[in-house]
């Protein structure tokens, strides 16, 4: 499968993949966004199988990508890996159809339990 | 009346234990010793601006050894391999899941600044009409590490929003 992570901090996209990998998803192709624009961009041309997003990047917020993605008629599996973890967001998350809501600091534990159903 | 902070030394230090045991100290050896000094020197820093239903600065600051070792922490390197690039984006980070944890302690309508990151002492920002309201300081391995709340004085003054 391929994976989209996106995250405008070069360091938080390098603890993602570490953190999929000491999950035990190390084996999927990884593509990385840098800012919103860019994870819009990517996640039309390259086709991944699960977006993994921030929500506060440069160019377009995480959840502005998801509802332009949707609005497109694209259904890709998108969640967000972000320090913000607030009821609005949450629910704005899931209006614009989220498939999870991870809070960092996150656990390799944490990445198991939501990625294992997704990546199987 | 004035906008309550509700976010105290001891939410921070929640906080702060939820990325050491993520990050920096998954093994719990190396914890941040709080030791209340809030005149402890620091050599680098970085915070984020909080807008909305409280107004303010997050600030992480810290020596830059102890910058290094939380860059080689969170990338997986040693610290004499971390390069200024390094240092930089991992204290953005830092200041930005403090920011963003923050934030969810806040009332609803807080928006959060990307992070800005100084490599110079705390001492060298100056946030006009702002006064610390509240701040966790410690050492790591010996290293201080601090993490501190400014609230804007326009914030105290205007009241809560209803």
């Amino acid at each position: 499968m391929k994976i989209l992570i996106a995250d405008d901090s070069r360091v938080m996209r390098q603890i993602v993949t570490r953190t999929l990998r000491q999950a035990g998803f190390g084996d999927h192709d990884l593509v990385e966004a840098a800012d919103g624009r860019q994870a819009l961009d990517l996640t039309t041309a390259e086709s991944p199988d699960l977006v993994i997003s921030d929500w506060n990047m440069p160019e377009m917020t995480g959840v502005e990508v998801l509802r332009k993605l949707r609005a497109a008629g694209n259904d890709v599996k998108f969640g967000f890996v972000t320090s913000e973890c607030t009821p609005e967001m949450q629910q704005q998350a899931e209006a614009a159809g989220a498939a999870f809501f991870i809070v960092k600091p996150f656990t390799t534990e944490r990445f198991d339990e939501v990625f294992s159903p997704i990546l199987g | 009346m004035s906008v309550e902070v509700q976010v105290n030394e001891a939410d921070l230090a929640e906080m702060v234990e939820q990325v050491w045991v993520s990050y920096l100290d998954p093994d719990g050896v190396n914890p941040l010793v709080r030791t209340g000094n809030d005149g402890q020197p620091s050599e680098v820093h970085s915070s984020v601006s909080i807008t909305g239903s409280w107004t303010g600065h997050v600030v992480y600051a810290s020596s830059t050894l102890a910058a290094k070792k939380a860059a080689a922490a969170f990338l997986a390197m040693e610290p004499d391999e971390v390069s200024q690039e390094d240092l930089s984006d991992v204290l953005g980070e830092l200041a930005n899941i403090v920011g963003g944890n923050v934030k969810a302690m806040l009332p609803p309508g807080a928006q959060l600044s990307l992070p800005q990151v100084v490599l110079a002492p705390e001492s060298a920002t100056k946030y006009p009409s702002a006064e610390r309201v509240s701040g966790l300081y410690g050492l790591w391995e010996g290293e201080p590490v601090s993490i501190s709340m400014w609230q804007s004085r326009n914030d105290v003054r205007k009241g809560p929003k209803g």
